[in-house]
């Protein structure tokens, strides 16, 4: 769109909103004047489903599958909050073992999330070596999550009252096993991400959010806590059984790093929560309780106890890209939920997007793009339209990418000079 | 006004008398919880309130007095007469274990349903208050950006998913799971089965 009044001519060019390799749709509008953009603002909602609504219209226990379904990579976010904001309302106790059997789920499921998104990163900047490396390391915690569960992806392991089936201590050796392999090629991980200096080149500095936007926007997850935010739900509101746990906040500071907040410190962050992870559930193996792992086996009593309930209750965890957020309201002699309202890190994130992308160049836009780790993150194709002819050009995806492949070939032809 | 670091975190007594100083009377409900959880039994306490619409914007700054507040979302819904909002708030982030959910009601009517906007405090509200105007139907005074966001622009403009009245989704959807609205039988005439319209 040509900004009136000046002599410079800022053109507008939207991203999204389909893209098949990508699970959502996603649209971002981005205003660039030359190579510089001056403007983003995103345009979510390609793939509302209306979920909440389908909630409001099943009892609580057939809506645990559906919001297992919400996001096809963190499938246990969703149904612990659920699950917690049911048993807040409706006053139920989980055991201390579902507690920490929990806790090792989401743990492992960090783990995932994690070595996935350095992937994504890694070949949205020109690396598609890294790109299957990390995807071949996470396939060893695809394979322990269905050893545990039976399900590659939506395990099925919460219900109300603690969780679905056990981990028995014969699954302990599988367990380190995994934590073993993770540890020893953390070196290997580092190395490449933080060591690189062509990755360096292409993170340090780009797509940077500074401490008080953060704050100011609600940002949440890794993606504020590399600019030096002190917000891990965690730590400052323990579910399930962090409260009994060690654990840190995981910021640049902590490894004598500054907090800029730049695309490098967010790699960062995520590649310290993984070493965090294994130590997360190291320890709950040493702590864990030998309990039942349901307050109440019987699936009809614990439903006619919802019936009865009348109350609100909120769920709130640390999910692998951030704070996640639900609330539920019962009321007495309704089956179904009376209200049902779903908060998925993302949308918090969303209105990062201004800042960081502010004066960056459009080679930088797929790396910045999946920087806060979106759950709806869909690159598809950039159309430029020149107003003063009316001629359009369109990039694929592919062309975005090859052009931010070249600027790290760029770089690194300036290095070896 | 904005209280010193060094007296964080602010206990959930210290939040009550901070409301009851800012806002006195005004405060309708004020519910204080605590949950331990796990075994060494940390607790998380949560704050549930409701305040005239009057003193809705009062309420928010005196939440801005304790920390920069972390607005979790927005959820609301259709109670009848009036429409209910929920403004999830968090403070006290940053020191392990004392976090507080303060969880802030306002109820609207359902003849006026208004509300000042809170971006001019917690500029990452947009998203959350877009939200609203669109689902709920309410509308949300000096909002910096009023365009849909996640629904569709041929939506009908006078319907909102999350009302249960004449302006709410009543025939706009069909609830397959329910026995009793289940579809018919395949017939020659009408062979994928389903009602009729769906044709």
């Amino acid at each position: 769109m040509r900004n009136e009044g000046k002599d410079e001519t800022t053109y507008e060019v939207p991203i999204g909103p389909i893209h098949p390799a990508l699970k959502e749709p996603f649209l971002i509008k981005f205003k660039i004047d030359g190579e510089r953009i001056v403007g983003a603002e995103a345009h979510p909602g390609m793939n509302h489903r209306g979920i909440e609504f389908m909630g409001m219209h099943r009892n609580p226990y057939k809506v645990i599958p559906l919001s297992e379904r919400i996001c096809g990579i963190c499938s246990i976010v969703h149904q612990h909050m659920f699950v917690t904001a049911v048993e807040h309302a409706a006053s139920i106790e989980p055991t201390n073992r579902a507690r920490y059997i929990r806790v090792i789920m989401s743990e492992l499921e960090r783990i995932h999330s994690h070595v996935l998104w350095a992937g994504v990163a890694a070949h949205e900047i020109g690396f598609d070596t890294h790109l299957h490396f990390t995807w071949m390391i996470r396939e060893k915690v695809m394979d322990l999550l269905e050893y545990i569960t039976g399900n590659r992806v939506n395990y099925a392991m919460w219900t109300f009252g603690g969780v679905n089936r056990d981990i028995p201590k014969k699954m302990y050796p599988k367990i380190e096993a995994t934590l073993k392999y993770y540890e020893e090629l953390y070196g290997k991980l580092e190395e490449i991400f933080l060591g690189d200096p062509s990755i360096r080149l292409r993170t340090i500095g780009v797509g940077v959010l500074t401490k008080e936007e953060a704050l100011n926007l609600c940002g949440v997850g890794p993606t504020v806590r590399a600019s030096g935010v002190r917000k891990d739900v965690r730590i400052d509101q323990p579910y399930a059984a962090y409260g009994d746990l060690d654990i840190e906040y995981q910021l640049p500071s902590l490894y004598g790093y500054k907090d800029t907040g730049d695309v490098f410190s967010k790699t960062l962050v995520r590649l310290k929560e993984l070493v965090q992870s294994i130590d997360i559930i190291r320890q709950c193996l040493d702590q864990i309780p030998n309990e039942d792992i349901n307050s109440e086996p019987k699936m009809a009593a614990t439903l006619n106890k919802l019936k009865k309930a009348d109350g609100e209750g909120i769920g709130r965890i640390e999910a692998p890209r951030g704070e996640a957020f639900h609330y539920v309201r019962l009321k007495e002699g309704k089956e179904e939920l009376d209200c049902w309202k779903v908060r998925a890190s993302t949308y918090n994130n969303l209105a990062t997007y201004a800042p960081m992308f502010m004066g960056e160049q459009i080679a930088d836009i797929p790396i910045i793009a999946a920087c806060i780790d979106p759950c709806i993150g869909c690159m598809d194709r950039a159309e430029i339209v020149d107003v003063n002819t009316g001629k359009r050009w369109e990039y694929e995806h592919e062309e975005l990418q090859r052009l931010s492949v070249k600027k790290t070939e760029k770089l690194l032809g300036g290095l070896k000079r | 006004m904005m209280i010193d670091e060094e007296k964080l975190p602010l206990t959930m007594n210290q939040i009550e008398k901070l409301f009851q100083k800012v806002l006195g009377e005004a405060v309708v409900e004020f519910k204080k919880e605590k949950f331990k959880k796990g075994l060494k039994g940390r607790e998380m306490k949560v704050i549930w309130m409701r305040v005239e619409r009057e003193n809705f914007l009062d309420a928010i700054r005196a939440i801005a007095y304790v920390q920069i507040p972390h607005l979790s979302v927005t959820s609301g819904s259709d109670m009848g007469d009036f429409v209910e909002l929920i403004y999830h708030f968090h403070v006290n982030y940053g020191y392990p274990g004392e976090e507080t959910s303060i969880n802030l009601k306002v109820h609207l009517p359902k003849n006026d349903l208004t509300i000042p906007t809170i971006t001019e405090i917690v500029p990452g509200a947009i998203t959350t208050e877009r939200e609203k105007q669109e689902f709920l139907g309410i509308t949300v005074k000096n909002i910096p950006d009023s365009r849909r966001l996640w629904l569709d622009e041929n939506y009908p403009k006078n319907r909102y998913p999350w009302r249960w009245d004449e302006k709410g989704m009543e025939g706009m959807s069909r609830y397959i799971h329910d026995p009793k609205e289940s579809t018919q039988k395949p017939t020659s005439d009408n062979p994928r089965g389903g009602d009729e319209d769906e044709k």
